[in-house]
C-alpha cells in the first residue's frame, strides 16, 4: 500500500519537480505507449495471439482524430472517442475475419491489415496529404464558466490528461484480467481443447481482447496526434509495432505491471543511449531474441526469480 | 496498345515470381518441419545480395563465381543459426518462434546496416548493359540470367524433393516427424539440412535479383512479408504451392502496376486477405 502511495504521489509531483522539459516530455510518451502496451498484453500475453498489426490501430486512430478536427473542427473530446470507435470496429472485423483460425495465418493477416492500412494513409494524397503528413492538430481546451479555461497545449496539462487515460487503460485491463474472461483468456491461451470442452469460447474471448486492445490503441492515437500536433503514415510503420512488441515481451507479456514498465523503460532507456544509436535496434533485436528464449516471462519473471532465491535460498534451480 | 506490352509484362511478372518462390519455397519447408514462421527468413535474401556485393567489390571475383560461393556461405550460416537458436525454438508457441525471429531479423538487418550504410548499390557484373530484344519482349542479360537459374533452381529442388534419398526422408519428416524418426530418418539432421537449403535458395534469390535492381541492408523485410504472402497463397507448408503463388504474386504485381503503381505493392495483402476468407487453406488445396 506505501508503494502505490510513493508512486502516486511521483507520478502527481513530476511537472513540479521535472519542470516542462524533456523529461516530461518523454513521460507524456511512456504514457501514451503504456496505452499501447497495456492493450497489446491483453492480445498478445493473455490471449496468446500474436497481433504484428498494432501500430495500424494507432495510426487510424490518430488520423480519425486528425481529420475530424482538420476538416470538420472536432475537438480532440469528439475525436477520441470516435479513434476508439474507428480502432476498435476495424479490430473488430478483421477479428470477424481471422480469430477463427488462430496462429499463423492470424499473424500474418494482421501485419497485412498493417500494410494496407499504410499505403492508403500513404496514397489517398487529396484527404491525408500523404507522406507530407497532417500538421496543426490543437491539443483541446476546457471552458468552465466564471473560472477560466483550461489549456492542455500546455505540457503539464496534457501530462495529466494522458496520465489520467493511461491510468483508465491499465485499470481497464487488469479488471479484464481478473475476470471470468480473463480466467477464459487463460485457458483459451494454455489450451485450446481443453477451455472449449468445458465450454469457453476461445473466439468470443479473442474477440473482446482484441477489439479492447485495438480501441485502446486508438485513444492513444488520437492523443499522440493532439500532443504532437501532427500525423504521418510514419504511424503505421511495422518498427512501431516492434517497439510495442519489445515493451510488452520484456516487460512480462502475462502481467499488469510487465507492459507498464516496459513501456517507460523503453522509452526512456533510448534516449539515454543516443551515443551508441547507430547499433540500437541491434541491441534491441537481441534483448527481444534472449528475452524469449531464455526468460519467456520478462522482468517480471526475472524479479519473481530473483525474490524466490533471496526467500528461500536452499532451493534449487526452479 | 495493351496487348502488345503483354509478353513483356509477363516475362517481367515471371522474373520476380521466380525470385518469390525461391525465397517462399525455403520458408514454407522450414514451416513445415520445424513449425517455426521464420520471420527472419528475408534476410538471407539480403544476405544474398550483399554477400555477392561485397566479394565482387573486395576481392574481384567474377559474378559467375560470387553467386555459388554466396550461396555456399549463407547456406554455413544457415546450418550455424538452425544449430544455436531454431532448433531450440522449435515446439514453442507461435507467438515465442515468431517474436525470436524477429528479434533476430532486427539484429541481422541492423548490423548489415551498420557495415553497409543505407545507400542501395547494384552488384556489378559483367553482362552487358545494352537491351536484348527476344520477340516482342525487351530485355538485359543479367535478367535473361536470373530467370534461367531461378527456374533451373526450382526445378532442381522438386527433383531433389522427390528423387533422392534425402529429399524422400524431408518430404517424410515434413508429414510426420514421429513416425519418419521410428523409420530411422536423422530428423533433427534432415532439420538442419532443411533449414540450410532454405538460407541458400534465399539467398541465391538476393544475389540474383541484386544485380537487376539494387541492394541495401532493409531488403529483407519487405521480402519476408512478400514470401508469407506467397506462403499463404499457396497454403501453408505446400511446397509447389509456393512456387505457383510466386508465379501467381509477380504476374499479379506486374499487371498491378498498369492499373495502379501507387497500390502495386497492396495486390499481395489484398489477395492474401482474399484467400484466408475463401479458401484458407491456399489456392490449390483439394479439400
Amino acid at each position: 500500500m506505501a508503494a502505490w502511495a510513493v508512486l502516486l504521489v511521483a507520478l502527481l509531483s513530476a511537472p513540479v519537480v521535472l519542470g516542462e522539459g524533456y523529461e516530461l516530455h518523454l513521460l507524456i510518451v511512456s504514457a501514451i505507449f503504456v496505452m499501447l502496451s497495456s492493450g497489446l498484453s491483453l492480445i498478445v500475453g493473455h490471449a496468446g495471439l500474436l497481433s504484428l498489426g498494432h501500430a495500424a490501430f494507432f495510426g487510424l486512430g490518430a488520423y480519425t482524430s486528425a481529420l475530424l478536427y482538420l476538416r470538420l473542427g472536432v475537438p480532440m473530446w469528439g475525436g477520441l472517442p470516435a479513434a476508439a470507435l474507428v480502432s476498435g470496429g476495424a479490430a473488430y472485423l478483421i477479428g470477424l475475419l481471422v480469430l477463427k483460425v488462430r496462429g499463423h495465418r492470424f499473424i500474418i493477416t494482421t501485419i497485412a491489415f498493417a500494410e494496407i492500412a499504410r499505403l492508403v494513409a500513404v496514397n489517398t494524397v487529396d484527404l491525408t496529404r500523404g507522406q507530407m503528413g497532417l500538421a496543426g492538430i490543437q491539443a483541446p481546451t476546457i471552458t468552465v464558466p466564471g473560472l477560466g479555461t483550461l489549456d492542455f497545449g500546455a505540457k503539464t496539462e496534457f501530462y495529466y490528461l494522458t496520465l489520467a487515460f493511461a491510468a483508465i487503460c491499465v485499470w481497464t485491463v487488469a479488471r479484464i484480467v481478473r475476470s471470468p474472461i480473463g480466467w477464459g483468456l487463460a485457458a483459451v491461451r494454455e489450451n485450446e481443447n481443453l477451455g472449449e470442452s468445458v465450454g469457453v469460447s476461445a473466439y468470443r474471448h479473442s474477440m473482446i481482447a482484441f477489439l479492447v486492445g485495438g480501441a485502446f490503441a486508438g485513444i492513444a492515437g488520437s492523443l499522440h496526434a493532439h500532443y504532437m500536433n501532427f500525423v504521418s503514415p510514419d504511424l503505421f510503420l511495422f518498427s512501431y509495432t516492434t517497439t510495442m512488441l519489445v515493451m510488452v515481451v520484456i516487460g512480462g507479456r502475462t502481467t499488469i505491471a510487465g507492459p507498464v514498465i516496459g513501456a517507460v523503460v523503453f522509452t526512456f532507456l533510448p534516449e539515454y543511449l543516443r551515443f551508441v544509436h547507430q547499433y540500437r535496434l541491434i541491441v534491441l533485436g537481441a534483448i527481444l531474441l534472449i528475452t524469449v528464449m531464455l526468460c519467456p516471462g520478462g522482468f517480471v519473471e526475472l524479479w519473481e526469480r530473483w525474490r524466490r532465491r533471496a526467500a528461500v535460498p536452499a532451493v534449487g534451480a526452479s | 496498345m495493351m496487348l502488345e506490352l503483354l509478353p513483356q509484362f509477363i516475362f517481367n511478372g515471371l522474373l520476380i515470381g521466380a525470385s518469390y518462390a525461391l525465397v517462399a519455397v525455403g520458408l514454407t519447408m522450414i514451416f513445415g518441419i520445424m513449425n517455426i514462421a521464420n520471420f527472419a527468413h528475408g534476410e538471407f535474401y539480403m544476405l544474398g545480395g550483399c554477400i555477392a556485393f561485397y566479394l565482387i567489390d573486395a576481392f574481384g571475383i567474377n559474378y559467375l563465381l560470387a553467386v555459388p560461393l554466396t550461396v555456399v556461405i549463407v547456406g554455413a550460416l544457415g546450418l550455424v543459426l538452425e544449430r544455436l537458436i531454431f532448433r531450440r525454438l522449435r515446439g514453442k508457441p507461435a507467438v515465442s518462434s515468431v517474436l525470436a525471429t524477429i528479434g533476430l531479423g532486427l539484429v541481422v538487418q541492423n548490423t548489415a546496416l551498420a557495415f553497409w550504410g543505407p545507400q542501395p548499390r547494384p552488384i556489378p557484373t559483367s553482362f552487358s548493359r545494352l537491351p536484348v530484344q527476344l520477340g516482342p519482349i525487351f530485355t538485359t542479360e543479367a535478367r535473361i540470367f536470373a530467370v534461367a537459374v531461378t527456374v533451373g533452381a526450382l526445378v532442381l529442388v522438386h527433383l531433389f524433393l522427390n528423387r533422392t534419398l534425402w529429399g524422400t526422408a524431408m518430404r517424410a519428416t515434413f508429414q510426420q516427424a514421429e513416425a519418419a524418426a521410428l523409420a530411422a530418418i536423422p530428423i533433427d539432421r534432415v532439420q538442419t539440412m532443411t533449414f540450410a537449403l532454405g538460407a541458400a535458395l534465399a539467398a541465391l534469390g538476393g544475389a540474383l535479383l541484386g544485380a537487376i535492381f539494387f541492394v541495401h541492408p532493409t531488403m529483407g523485410g519487405t521480402e519476408t512479408l512478400k514470401a508469407f504472402i506467397v506462403v499463404i497463397l499457396g497454403g501453408l507448408g505446400s511446397i509447389p504451392g509456393s512456387m505457383v503463388g510466386g508465379l501467381i504474386l509477380g504476374l499479379a504485381e506486374s499487371f498491378g502496376t498498369v492499373v495502379s503503381s501507387a497500390y502495386k505493392d497492396a495486390m499481395g495483402f489484398a489477395l492474401v486477405i482474399f484467400v484466408l476468407i475463401y479458401r484458407p487453406d491456399g489456392l490449390f488445396k483439394r479439400s
